[in-house]
């Protein structure tokens, strides 16, 4: 019985740089690592810093590194994470500035979050605030899933785009977006959308790291879909949308993603400049006998797949 | 004591040869043309036959989902009701990217009658039905499931000689893991029992499972070179030597975009391997045919201090 906290320890009003303490806790191992950093704080240390309200996945405020990987410490029970070693380590969420041992600075989570403007703008707002709006089960179908988001910030500690570009908004912040570019009630959609795209929106790398949400939100599907109604907008003149519909554009001429003509139509053809930039990749590759093809011969059956954009009136570059 | 000899019994080639869907995907078949080569040389080292789909589309490269919810479902509805017509349910492709949406295009459409109901009244206009027997896997489920690590390893004639190898999945191979779910996506390790197998030792390090920033490349200038800097920082620290992915578009990040990480990230240049590429180059398959000369980073001289193969092919 019992194993050791392997604790990242730091107080940004002391320290210098961070170090370790290995605290003994004699616990059972069916118990959470929440259960344990309140047994250590309780019992043995307690200057041991964290956050934690609810215990029970409600409130977000115990999202930490457990052994390297993010996640909420009183969903987490020690016996799942236990190393050989018999030790579960315990770190500040990556992707933000620790502030003292596992309790870090949200500032810039919190800020991409208000950027949203994140509440209802009904078109009628200064009319009658008092007048009920209903929404139809089907369409609040939509919301069901986002609206289970805690705002924790364990996708935004996961993002590796944010990791290296904190500019991006992160996770959280776009299917918050999402949340209300969804929402029947709401009428600031073109805005949302243009607002969010101001915040890299299109900058998601598909990676599926948000997929190991706690609370199975999953932004990725939100994400997705608000890049789809900033195209339903109009919004389509951001390389993003560019690169995204000129995919379209080959796969409905040829079948395949041509990849040269995917390179041209994102940069833009008349976009010197931005083609002088990419072209050293371009360079490269060519000098290492990489020469994708310029032209590229429709695959047998074209018709068919242009029968399916046509059917679905799928959009692609014009 | 008398010994009798009995000729094994011979079957005919085609009879002995399992027979899969081949799914080369786009970039097999334009910028990344040696992973295409490899993989064919390789499966005729195992004795299967890749048998080409000639006629599907791309699989919507997880950026068509961005202008449509339903196209790239219906595309994909499309090449399963060719590989059924063929006779090849059992679909194996050679891209992270492709399997990941392949998979979920299927997951939707096996698990939601109105999608497949949808697919199929649109692929009805050409003639075409999918029945929902087809299952995708990548060649690296392929060489663990079908042919085996054992066998794998019984048929190394050019063992890696310890060379370091980071392994680099790839994202949309392992996650979302309700998708994939063929191993672990927190900690898999199909690609380190692979260079295990072929005699190579397996590094370890925090960004096997991270993004390359490929399908970002485009979208703002350096955010995705900073994500091949990143990891591959963390594979040099641990002492690798070159990296080996499941994935040609990691491929064409990690390979091409090293340089433009130098700046920020120290210089690492790491040779990228295919997955087939260096599979083939343990079972003995010539070296110079494998395109390994087509790589930026060229892996010739890691090869070489292995003794794997001479500078000058690859």
């Amino acid at each position: 019985m019992g194993f050791i906290l392997d604790i990242f320890r730091f107080d940004q009003t002391k320290d210098a740089m961070p170090h370790r303490d290995r605290i003994e806790v004699d616990l059972p191992t069916n118990l959470t690592v929440l259960d344990a950093l309140e047994h250590a704080k309780a019992e043995i240390d307690g200057s041991i810093s964290f956050r934690r309200s609810c215990r029970s996945a409600i409130c977000g405020s115990c999202s930490m590194n457990i052994n390297g990987t993010t996640g909420l410490a009183c969903k987490t029970p020690v016996s799942q994470v236990l190393k050989s070693d018999n030790s579960v380590a315990v770190d500040p969420m990556p992707n933000f500035q620790p502030m003292k041992d596992l309790v870090v600075h949200m500032d810039p989570f919190w800020d991409k979050y208000s950027r949203l403007k994140p509440y209802l703008q009904p078109a009628d707002k200064d009319s009658d605030h008092e007048r009920e709006r209903r929404v139809s089960p089907e369409d609040m179908k939509k919301l069901v899933a986002v609206a289970n988001c805690v705002m924790c910030a364990t996708c935004y500690a996961l993002c590796p785009v944010v990791s290296v570009d904190p500019a991006f908004a992160g996770p959280a912040a776009i299917a918050y977006a999402y949340r209300f570019i969804e929402d029947v009630r709401d009428a600031k959609r073109s805005e949302r959308t243009a607002q969010i795209a101001d915040d890299y929106l299109w900058l998601c790398a598909h990676c599926y790291a948000c997929s190991y949400c706690p609370k199975h939100v999953d932004p990725h599907d939100d994400i997705i879909a608000v890049k789809r109604a900033a195209i339903e907008e109009g919004q389509i003149h951001g390389r993003g949308p560019r690169h995204a519909l000129v995919i379209a554009k080959t796969i409905k001429a040829t079948g395949m993603l041509h990849e040269t003509e995917v390179i041209q139509g994102t940069v833009g053809r008349f976009n010197i400049k931005g083609l002088i930039k990419v072209a050293p990749f371009g360079i490269r590759l060519a000098m290492a006998g990489k020469i994708p093809p310029l032209f590229l011969k429709p695959v047998p059956k074209v018709d068919e797949i242009r029968t399916i954009f046509d059917t679905l009136e799928a959009p692609v570059l014009s | 004591m008398t010994t009798v000899l009995e000729a094994p019994k011979r079957q005919s080639k085609s009879a002995q040869m399992k027979k899969y869907g081949f799914f080369p995907g786009c970039v097999a078949k334009e910028s990344c043309k040696e992973l295409f080569s490899s993989t064919m040389l390789l499966a005729e080292k195992l004795g299967i036959e890749l048998v080409e789909l000639t006629a599907a589309s791309c699989c919507g490269a997880s950026v068509l989902n961005d202008t449509n919810k339903d196209v790239a479902r219906v595309l994909n509805a499309r090449t399963y009701a060719q590989a059924e017509a063929l006779g090849l349910d059992d679909v194996i492709t050679i891209c992270s990217t492709c399997t990941g949406h392949m998979r979920a295009a299927n997951k939707e459409l096996l698990e939601d009658e109105a999608r497949m109901g949808q697919a199929n009244a649109i692929l009805g206009k050409f003639g075409a039905k999918y029945e929902g027997n087809v299952v995708v896997r990548h060649l690296l489920w392929l060489l663990i499931d079908d042919i085996g690590l054992d066998r794998i390893k019984s048929m190394v004639v050019r063992p890696l000689n310890g060379l370091k190898v980071a392994p680099f999945y790839g994202c949309h191979i392992i996650r979302p893991e309700s998708v994939n779910g063929w191993e672990s996506s927190r900690n898999p390790h199909s690609l380190e029992d692979i260079i295990t197998a072929i005699g190579g030792e397996a590094i370890d390090y925090a960004g096997k499972t991270r993004c390359c920033g490929f399908h970002i490349q485009l979208e703002k200038d350096g955010t995705a070179a900073d994500m091949v800097g990143q990891n591959m920082r963390m594979a040099k620290d641990q002492g690798a030597e070159a990296v080996l992915t499941p994935c040609p578009l990691c491929h064409l990040a990690l390979d091409g975009y090293q340089a433009d990480s130098a700046a920020r990230w120290g210089r690492t240049d790491l040779p990228t391997f295919h997955l087939p590429q260096l599979v083939a180059l343990a079972l003995g398959v010539d070296p110079s045919l494998l395109g390994m000369n087509k790589h930026i980073i060229g892996p010739g001289l890691v090869l070489q201090e292995h003794d794997l193969a001479p500078a000058h092919v690859a």
